[in-house]
């Protein structure tokens, strides 16, 4: 569902600023006969120049050797169809209080700053947020004098979502200046031509193993966007508990641990909200038959037993009713094209065991194997019934590869290789290898998730493009709202690069010189947001700092 | 399951108002779920709904509110009583009679100056019937005592899943409050690690939920000085990085957004002994370049210096004590210095006498700014006789020591090491709460000598990752012990089991990282399963 990328039209009157971004592009450096006048001071950190302290780092970029200073009543000028999207408001008002939020009394005047502006042009107006919508987008940073056309910040994209990316980026050159009291953009002039690598840029978050609160939802999805993730894979339910509300059967949420640890539907859609004004998706997910013991506390019916409780009763047209009911109050809430139907880790027993499960078995001559693939694939035309792409974890590639939708996406998780098959047999595939991208693994350090590789042993070029990107999991058996931002990042950050960054810019070779630096500026930049992200180099993830020290060196 | 019987138990007693009303004898009172408990809660079991337009009525009030600090105080509490869910007020009918149409708020004293001992008392009532419209009643002799009321209020408020509306309950509810102490704080470290602007202001708003109200900001030490010194600008050399420092602005900020929440700072100025970080700006503090602790005692300069930052400190930091720290002071590098040995004994000073003489210089100089000085227990320890007659020695090595201090005549903070530090990770709950300042302490005019305590997140192994979840929510343990008048608190903490985990979801649900109480210091949950019983 992208959009087309314009014409370029000579009477457009964005057509003279393409043309001279593209001149810039070409010349790296421009020269400015103005001098500096505040401090030279080519970092935040040191006088270290060669860093480009952005995360994840852009694909193409220029920079030059100024210091700009940054008007905190910096204004906004919105152009293009889409330029005035209140998504596009709400983004910079956000992004201005984050710019701006280490405050000191500058001694400046108005007139004094190199940047009040921020220039906003936005092509498309179409809102819609899918996969693999455009996020493209560039930035051009320049001191405006009487010369030059472009002043100050422009962003330029075709989408709302690409431009909300350039905010991002841009919030991440500047930075508060202790001398001078006065927030700079070091190393300009910028120019930084920028799209992701992937389309499909994940975080799961397992709501049924503990209970996250709205709040803390919100948090990790304000700070998803400062990594430019865009897909929340929200894992609602589970064994566990069952916190949302399904208007179609009410008592499904006498799941809940409790009735102050659930979503209404209205609930729901504000997440889904709030995901889409930060250009993130949120794809929910059944995990059937499996990880749906909770469903039974409102509906033992669905159990095969009450003492053998799980996987679902497949012998049941209850059971799928029930489903197809949650599947169909859910597509109100969410407008994601992708729908996750898990189908992983089935244990079969309690139909082999439950004496009517079994004799239903025997009349359609049945194994237990292939009434797993019949849930599933039952599973599969229900949700694309309702106009959803199923996606399922890779068991069910692995068991009855041949019978699934061709439309399914296989979710990768067991190991390294799964994408490869998959691929090879024309399914899309996501990646999220446990021995790198689980998040709950603490043992996999910074480095094990920024080294992983979504197109390991994919060479074909169309194969390669049916890796629609990759996942980190955030399974939360042992996490809960005291320390989940402390397990997700900065680790999600170093896939996060991955995924967003080509490989020529984000080498997997020597990264403790390329990457590492980086992103222990940018584990200080979320602290700094207000993020509790924890110190890179620790071994085992979320473990406290080893000492006193400062952010940048843990 | 067995949990989910247990926590159909628990659910059941959190569900069940049971009517009637207090019959206010000293049993621990079961059916209340305000952390910390008030004096006095008188309730019923009817319950009212919050209109959509709730608001904010101060007629006959004698506070102007210019500052807006009740507004925003107001405006606080709608935005965390509606965080949790998405409220909706137009559908379904509603009777009228059972509307909550505001707050009523009178506060009788017009200034807003924050100062220790200020009366943070209140009664908030709330009848099943009043005059149409109904409105909750808040009086208070300051807006610091409303404001309080205020956090008592959102914890009334619910949301009920059936009708998507906001409800008030244990309705008609009169409760008179007011805190046992005035002085309950909470210790952050910024020198050892880095905190951000963001993550004080988190803990701040969080503090304020469970009404403590002071915000010890121990700033500097050996690792790093962050913040900036107007008159000696190059102390701030000694911060880790650029980044990692404070401007005189943002610490006014700090300042400012505590106070607004009824919050006072009391900055800390540790000397001589955990200093070192001042001579990375000024070498000359430090007895030589390889002995670097303490500041060089026989050098007029690190008192012009001390003094210079007083002066500085007493712009921003408006709390009528200052923190002199003294703790810990090994005096070796004095005696190793050959400069400093001359200087001692042409004054007649032995180590001992000479970090009595630092101190007690120091002390005179805060005083000289308008201070009152507080100073760790050490000072006491070593020459409590010569101390300042107004100090007040902050307890922390171990139990016993506030009864030597009163007996003393002097004032005293409790901090006792083994039960109210925080960054001790296997001191439970259940030790945090029944910590006891007066212990052993009977005499009135000596137990108004206890002016109240705090508990401390030292930050050696704390910085923005685990900060929240190292403080929440045993520190809330402590915050009760603090407030809540003796004959109001659990004998056995167990019976308060069930309301601090109450508490301790209810912080996750205003997006504080608040850990299981079932588990060390900042554990994390060794299990799937319910906050309530974790």
């Amino acid at each position: 569902m992208s959009t087309r990328f314009p014409t370029i039209n000579p009477n457009s009157p964005h057509f003279f600023f393409t043309v001279f971004s593209i001149c810039l592009y070409l010349t790296p450096i421009i020269t400015n006969s103005r001098s500096i006048r505040t401090i030279t001071s080519p970092s935040h950190l040191s006088d270290d120049s060669s860093t480009t302290y952005l995360w994840p780092l852009p694909s193409e970029f220029t920079s030059g050797n100024e210091t700009l200073t940054v008007n905190p009543n910096l204004s906004i000028s919105g152009s293009g169809n889409g330029g005035n999207s209140v998504i596009v408001r709400d983004a910079f008002a956000r992004y201005k209080s984050i710019i701006f939020k280490h405050v000191g009394r500058s001694k400046f005047s108005d007139l004094d700053y190199d940047v009040g502006k921020v220039n906003v042009i936005v092509h498309s107006s179409d809102e819609e947020l899918q996969l693999g919508v455009d996020e493209s987008y560039t930035l051009l940073i320049a001191k405006s004098n009487g010369l030059s056309i472009i002043g100050e910040v422009t962003i330029e994209a075709n989408t709302v979502y690409g431009a909300l990316h350039g905010l991002e980026t841009f919030s991440q050159l500047c930075g508060f200046d202790y001398g001078t009291k006065t927030v700079q953009i070091y190393k300009a002039p910028w120019f930084i031509k920028d799209k992701p690598r992937f389309a499909f840029r994940g975080l799961l978050l397992d709501t049924s193993r503990h209970y996250y609160p709205i709040e803390i939802i919100k948090q990790i999805i304000e700070s998803m966007s400062y990594a430019k993730l865009n897909v929340l894979h929200w894992h609602i339910i589970d064994e566990q508990s069952f916190p949302l509300e399904v208007p179609a059967y009410p008592k499904l949420w006498k799941g809940a641990y409790t009735k102050w640890e659930r979503y209404t539907v209205e609930d729901a859609s504000e997440i889904v909200n709030f995901a889409k004004m930060r250009g993130i998706n949120v794809m929910a997910e059944i995990d059937v038959p499996g990880h749906a013991e909770s469903w039974g506390t409102g509906y033992p019916d669905l159990w095969p037993s009450s003492s053998c409780r799980e996987p679902l009763d497949v012998s049941k047209n209850f059971t799928f009713e029930v489903l197809s009911g949650i599947l169909q109050d859910m597509r109100d809430i969410f407008p994601f094209e992708l729908f996750h139907l898990g189908g992983d880790e089935v244990n079969t027993d309690c139909w082999k065991y439950t004496p009517h499960v079994k004799q239903w078995l025997q009349e359609r001559n049945m194994t237990e194997k292939d009434a797993y693939q019949y849930f599933v694939i039952k599973g599969q035309e229900i949700a694309i019934s309702k106009n959803w792409t199923p996606v399922n974890w890779e068991e069910t590639f692995n068991t009855f590869a041949e019978k699934l939708n061709p439309k399914t996406v296989v979710h990768n998780w067991l190991g390294p290789g799964v994408c490869p098959k998959a691929v090879a047999q024309g399914f899309k595939c996501i990646y999220s290898n446990q021995g790198v991208w689980y998040l709950d693994h603490l043992d996999v350090t910074w480095d094990g998730f920024y080294d992983a590789e979504p197109l390991e042993g994919i060479t074909d070029s169309t194969e390669q493009k049916l890796v629609i990107g990759g996942e980190v999991c955030m399974w939360s058996e042992t996490a809960d709202p005291s320390n989940v931002q402390q397990t997700i990042w900065p680790r999600a950050a170093a896939a996060a690069e991955r995924l967003w960054t080509s490989k020529e810019a984000a080498p997997i070779s020597n990264t403790s010189e390329t990457a590492l630096t980086r992103l222990q500026y940018f584990r200080c930049l979320l602290t700094r947001r207000g993020v509790q992200a924890s110190p890179v180099t620790n071994f085992y993830a979320r473990s406290p700092p080893s000492g006193p020290g400062s952010c940048y060196d843990q | 399951m067995i949990w989910q019987t247990i926590f159909l138990g628990v659910v059941f007693q959190l569900i069940f108002v049971f009517g009637g009303s207090n019959n206010n004898n000293n049993n621990y009172e079961k059916n209340v779920y305000i952390w910390p408990m008030p004096e006095s809660v008188h309730y019923g079991n009817k319950t009212l709904i919050l209109s959509k337009d709730f608001n904010l009525k101060t007629d006959g009030t004698k506070y102007k509110d210019e500052s807006g600090i009740l507004r925003d105080g107001f405006t606080r509490l709608l935005d965390v009583v509606t965080l949790n869910n998405v409220v909706e007020y137009n559908v379904g009918k509603v009777d009228p009679s059972v509307l909550l149409h505001g707050i009523h708020v009178v506060v009788l004293s017009e200034g807003d100056e924050l100062q220790y001992g200020v009366d943070e008392s209140y009664k908030l009532y709330i009848n099943s019937k009043g005059n149409n419209p109904n409105y909750a009643h808040i009086e208070a002799a300051t807006v610091y005592g409303a404001l309080h009321a205020l956090q008592t209020f959102s914890q009334l408020c619910h949301f009920n899943l059936n009708t998507r509306k906001l409800v008030v309950s244990q309705i008609p509810i009169s409760i008179t409050d007011r805190p046992r102490f005035s002085y309950r704080g909470l210790l952050i470290d910024t020198s050892r690690h880095y905190q951000s602007l963001p993550m004080i202001k988190k803990v701040i708003d969080s503090m304020a939920y469970a009404k403590l109200n002071v915000l010890h900001w121990h700033i500097v030490d050996h690792q790093s000085f962050p913040l900036e010194i107007p008159s000696f600008p190059k102390l701030w050399n000694g911060a880790y990085s650029r980044p990692e420092r404070y401007t005189v602005a943002a610490a006014a900020e700090i300042v400012s957004y505590a106070q607004r929440r009824g919050i006072n700072v009391l900055a800390e100025l540790d000397v001589p002994g955990h200093a070192r970080s001042w001579g990375i700006g000024y070498p000359a503090l430090w007895p030589s370049k390889t002995c670097r602790e303490p500041l060089d005692v026989s050098n007029d300069f690190t008192f012009k210096l001390i003094n210079g930052i007083l002066s500085d400190f007493s712009k921003i930091f408006k709390y009528r004590f200052v923190h002199l720290g003294g703790d810990e002071v090994d005096t070796t590098c004095w005696t190793l210095s050959p400069r400093i040995r001359k200087w001692m004994k042409q004054k007649g000073l032995n180590e001992s006498s000479a970090y009595e003489y630092f101190v007690l210089k120091a002390q005179k100089i805060a005083l000289s700014h308008g201070y009152e000085v507080i100073n760790w227990e050490e000072t006491f320890n070593h020459f409590g006789d010569k101390l300042d007659r107004k100090t007040v020695v902050h307890n922390w090595l171990g139990g016993g020591v506030a009864e030597q201090v009163v007996k003393a005549g002097l004032r005293c903070i409790v901090s006792n090491q083994d039960k109210w530090y925080l960054d001790h990770l296997d001191t439970e709950w259940q030790e945090f709460y029944m910590n006891e300042p007066l212990t052993n302490i009977t005499k009135p005019e000596q137990q108004k000598l206890v002016l109240g305590g705090e508990v401390c997140a030292w930050g050696e192994h704390i910085d923005a990752s685990d900060l929240e979840s190292t403080i929440w929510p045993r520190a809330a343990a402590a915050a009760e012990r603090l407030w809540t008048q003796y004959d109001k608190l659990a004998k056995d903490p167990n019976e308060a089991t069930s309301r601090i985990s109450n508490f301790r979801c209810l912080l996750n649900q205003r997006g504080v990282a608040a850990a299981p109480l079932d588990m060390p210091g900042r554990g994390a949950p060794d299990g799937p399963g319910s906050c309530y019983l974790q």
